[in-house]
Order: structure tokens, then C-alpha cells, then sequence
């Protein structure tokens, strides 16, 4: 041992694309983004090259509002990968946006006890920094 | 009604040693199941000229094995290390599923392409754990996952059950029946893993979380080893050892969540409604027409899944129905009778296909289903690459 700490392995970071760049540049600036078809009008997540409603490739990126409500949910019990030694049970929450009927997104529930959890329950979007390039969106109990 | 309806027939199964971690490399384990399957058909491997699988290691993040014969086996490596890589006509490989590459091989077979297909899957157990996402890195669909510690099938599953208790106010005691009963199952199946292990019901509610509400006995127990199927033309299959189980019909699944979900409750619905309207155009036949059912159980919530997707039982009536035992042997209509892959071990619906067929040539031992000739299988959990069959009993000798 050279004195030094045993760095603490992180959870495993988005390997960002052409398609996702939109989504995590947002995500840093503490927007949540999502990308819309300019030709539909429908919203579309995960991004993508190609709007899975008609086939437009004519995608462009458009901030919502973070609100949501809770469409399913699950509890980890063991560490699903490095970097999440200390952070069972693990909430992992299905949200659904309210821009747009199954516009779902996964995120952790913070803030929230397993009790709390409930289909519909209103949430809204919060931001956690995990690295020095990556932020990722996160889900808190919605105020009021 | 499909062109070749009960023209093309399993003539043959042939197991491996299922075990945790084998010794024994996979080659020769895969090579241990044609052969099997073959002495089954009563025939030898000089007849195979066709090999067909889905070959991939399903692990996500960190190492994923492809060494051939000890991670994985591909068909022409299996042909090569057989001696009959020269009479192979056709291999199959590419789809995601094996179950996919049965259909392959039963095109092939019934357009004269080859005689005597094999379909096999050969599975072996990564070191460590299937669900350990240890890459830094998680690309693609992954990279919306896996940084929320949502990277294993079984969390995904999770949240369809979690989903479906919250719509119809059922907890994990419903299933506690169906979980017993198919563990009681596999020790009347030869090939089961989990033979010589009977469980209670009780052991159901101590079973080990693995992703709220999903346990470890939710999961099929990964094995090494393999299965494998001969397929031949009926025709053939009636000069054969063994009586044929006749492919009826068939139909693919393509249907998929949002690209951002792994998979929910509607979604699985949808798509396996799908499937069934699929094959109800191929064979002529409805959701009451079977008198045993061979549900995929890779995870357990798509046994009742695929009961309510098929049309079998209403929404919402799937967990009842197997509650209730109606699912047991002996019940209204048996599923996955051999113990499905939560007890035989998982074999990516190889399990379901070879307890159909088995069930319908009345070889199916102390589990058979009296009399039963018509099963419907299903495999996957109903979105894109999952596929029905309905597999019959031979009327036509």
C-alpha cells in the first residue's frame, strides 16, 4: 500500500452515440430532453435514428416538462454491477412522461422508501453527476 | 393454414448431462445430445445434414465467452468435430433464439433442402455471474440501463411482475402452488436438473431476492450442457424408432416496447397476442384446444403471461388459474410437465419443444399427460424473437 485510497469503482457510465448525444449534452445542462419527430409530432425514447411511428428520420430534440408518474418498479437486492456495493436494495423505477401515453424512461426513485411506491405516483425529474462528463436524469417524489 | 401443416415431425431427442459447471467441454457435451438424439430416431450421425442453433453466450456486460467448443458451439464447429462436416447441406446460426432456428430447420426440412436437421442449443455457465455488468461502458439500449443498476434480466422481469400485482392485487403467495408443483414435476422428468430436489411451498417465500419481486426461484437454473431435436418429414419419421410428433404449425413474434424498456406488462400482452393470432392462422386451431401447454419460464411471470397472451384464460386470470392448480399435472390443462427450464435448466425453449413432442408420442414416463395430442409451446416472453408452436400427436397412420 502506497498510502494512496482504493479508488471506488463507478457504476457503469452511457457510452454515448450519434443518436443519445442530444439526450446526455441535455442532461448535463440539467434539461431533460427527448426526441421528437419533426414529421409526427410524436415524442420518441430511447433516441433513435428513425421515428418508430412513420419512419422519419427527421428527429429533433425538445425539452419536456420532468414531470411523470410511476409505471412499474422493482427493488435490486445485490449489487448489479461495480460502483453499486453501497447503494442496495436499489430502486429502479419504470417512469412514465407526461408528454406522451408508454413515453417510459428508466431511473432510480430518490428520496422514496419501498412503502412509498405506488402505480401512478407523481414524480418529477432531478439530476445526479456520476462522472465528469455524465449526468444522469433521476426521479424524486413530485412537490405538492 | 401453413403449407406443410404435420409434414414435418420431431423424430428424435437427445439430452446432455445438465449440470451447474461440467467438466466436460461443451463440444463434447453438444456432441453427447445429437448423438442422442439420433439413437432416439434410431438412426446415427451419418445421416445429419443439416445443424442448426442460435450459439451466443446471453451474458450482458463484461466478458462474454466465444471460444468455440468451450464458451460456445456453432454449427460448422460441431460438424467438423462430428466427422460429418461433409454431408451437412444447410446450417442455420444467425437468430437470436434457438427456437428461431427450429423453424429454420423445419423450412429446410419440408422444402427438400436436407433430410435429417438437428436443432440444438448448447449453453455454458460464464465464470462469476450472468448478471454482473462489469464493463465501465454500457453501449446502445444498455446505456440507459445500466447506469441505474437496471442491466439484469431478472430486475426486468421484475418490474412486469411488479406491474401486474399492483393491477390485479396479487402477491408473490400465488405463485408459491405453481412453483412447488413444477419443482414436483421435474423429478418425474430424467433430465431435470433440479431431480432429486423437491421444494414446498414454503421454500417459495424463503427463497433469496434477487430483484424485488423477482427470487432466485423465479429464474431458471443456468446449466451446462445441451439439447437437441432431430427433425425429418413425417413422412420418414414413420419408419423411424420412435412414433413422430408432428410440427402442426408455427409463428414468430415481432413486436417491441418502447426502445427504452426492456420489456412491461402491456407490451408482453401485446405481443404475444400477436403470436397466437399467428399460429391460429397457420394450424386452423384456438386457445381451448390443447390438452397440454409448454409455457416459456426462463422467468416465471411468463407462464401466466403467455396463458392470458394466448387467449387461454382472460387478463388478469393467468396467476389464478395457476394458483388454483389448474396448470398442475392432473389440472384442466398441465404446463411445462417436465419441470419447464426452472427445473430442467435453461435451455432457451428447448425444454418446452422436446416435452411436447414428448407428451404427444407417449413417452413422456410417469409425467405423461393421458391420451395427449395436441400441445401448443411457446417460447420467450412474447416480444420480438419470440415464437408458438403446436406440436401433434401422429392420427394420420
Amino acid at each position: 500500500m502506497n498510502g494512496e485510497a482504493e479508488p471506488v469503482p463507478l457504476r457503469p457510465l452511457p457510452l454515448v452515440d450519434d443518436a443519445s448525444a442530444g439526450f446526455w449534452a441535455a442532461a448535463r445542462e440539467h434539461r431533460l430532453a427527448i426526441q421528437r419527430c419533426t414529421a409526427c409530432d410524436r415524442f420518441n425514447h430511447a433516441p433513435s435514428l428513425a421515428c418508430a411511428a412513420c419512419g422519419s428520420f427527421d428527429l429533433a430534440y425538445a425539452d419536456v416538462s420532468g414531470k411523470a408518474t410511476l409505471f412499474s418498479w422493482t427493488v435490486i437486492k445485490e449489487p448489479p454491477a461495480p460502483g453499486f456495493e453501497g447503494r442496495v436494495p436499489l430502486i429502479v423505477g419504470i417512469v412514465e412522461l407526461a408528454e406522451q401515453p408508454h413515453l417510459l424512461m428508466v431511473a432510480n426513485l430518490l428520496g422514496l422508501a419501498e412503502a412509498d411506491l405506488k402505480l401512478g405516483l407523481p414524480l418529477e425529474v432531478t439530476f445526479e453527476q456520476v462522472s465528469e462528463e455524465i449526468t444522469l436524469p433521476q426521479f424524486v417524489a413530485a412537490e405538492g | 393454414m401453413w403449407a406443410f401443416s404435420n409434414k414435418v415431425a420431431i423424430a428424435g431427442i437427445g439430452y446432455s448431462v445438465l449440470t451447474r459447471r461440467s467438466e466436460t467441454p461443451l463440444l463434447a457435451l453438444a456432441a453427447d445430445a445429437v448423438a442422442a438424439a439420433c439413437a432416439d430416431a434410431g438412426l446415427t450421425r451419418r445421416v445429419i445434414d443439416a445443424l442448426v442453433t442460435s450459439p451466443g453466450m446471453p451474458r450482458y456486460g463484461g466478458v462474454k465467452g466465444t471460444v468455440e467448443g468451450i464458451d460456445v458451439v456453432n454449427p460448422w464447429f460441431l460438424g467438423e468435430h462430428m466427422g460429418i462436416a461433409g454431408q451437412v447441406l444447410y446450417t442455420g446460426s444467425t437468430n437470436g433464439m434457438v427456437t428461431q432456428g427450429f423453424i429454420d430447420a423445419a423450412l429446410a426440412v419440408a422444402s427438400g433442402a436436407c433430410t435429417h436437421a438437428i436443432v440444438y442449443r448448447a449453453l455454458h455457465v460464464p465464470p462469476g455471474s450472468y448478471v454482473n455488468y462489469e464493463s465501465k461502458y454500457a453501449a446502445d439500449q444498455f446505456q440507459y440501463f445500466a447506469p441505474y443498476g437496471f442491466s439484469g434480466p431478472p430486475a426486468w422481469a421484475a418490474t412486469v411482475m411488479r406491474r401486474y400485482f399492483e393491477l390485479y392485487g396479487y402477491s408473490r403467495a400465488d405463485m408459491a402452488r405453481y412453483i412447488a408443483d413444477n419443482r414436483a414435476n421435474c423429478q418425474l422428468n430424467p433430465n431435470g436438473y433440479w431431480r432429486g430436489k423437491p421444494l414446498a411451498r414454503e421454500d417459495y417465500f424463503d427463497a433469496r431476492m434477487i430483484a424485488d419481486p423477482m427470487s432466485i426461484l423465479d429464474c431458471d437454473i443456468p446449466v451446462d450442457g445441451c439439447a437437441a431435436l432431430l427433425l425429418t418429414s413425417t413422412e420418414r419419421a414413420r419408419d423411424l424408432r420412435q412414433k413422430p410428433a408432428l410440427l402442426t404449425g408455427f409463428a414468430h413474434g415481432t413486436h417491441s416496447p418502447p426502445w427504452s424498456v426492456p420489456m412491461t406488462l402491456e407490451d408482453i400482452w401485446t405481443g404475444c397476442e400477436q403470436v397466437a393470432a399467428r399460429l391460429w392462422d397457420a394450424t386452423g386451431m384456438g386457445p381451448h384446444d390443447f390438452d397440454n401447454a409448454h409455457l416459456y419460464d426462463g422467468f416465471s411471470p411468463f407462464v401466466y403471461l403467455w396463458l392470458e397472451g394466448l387467449g387461454i384464460v382472460p387478463k388478469g386470470e393467468g396467476l389464478s388459474f395457476l394458483r388454483d392448480g389448474h396448470g398442475s399435472l392432473g389440472g384442466k390443462l398441465p404446463i411445462n410437465t417436465g419441470g419447464g427450464a426452472l427445473g430442467e435448466g435453461r435451455l432457451h425453449g428447448m425444454t418446452q419443444l422436446a416435452e411436447a413432442a414428448a407428451q404427444v408420442t407417449d413417452r413422456a414416463g410417469e409425467r405423461q399427460v393421458p391420451g395427449a395430442s395436441r400441445a401448443i409451446a411457446t417460447i420467450s416472453n412474447g416480444l420480438t424473437k419470440a415464437t408458438g408452436f403446436v406440436i401433434c400427436r401422429d392420427e394420420g397412420q
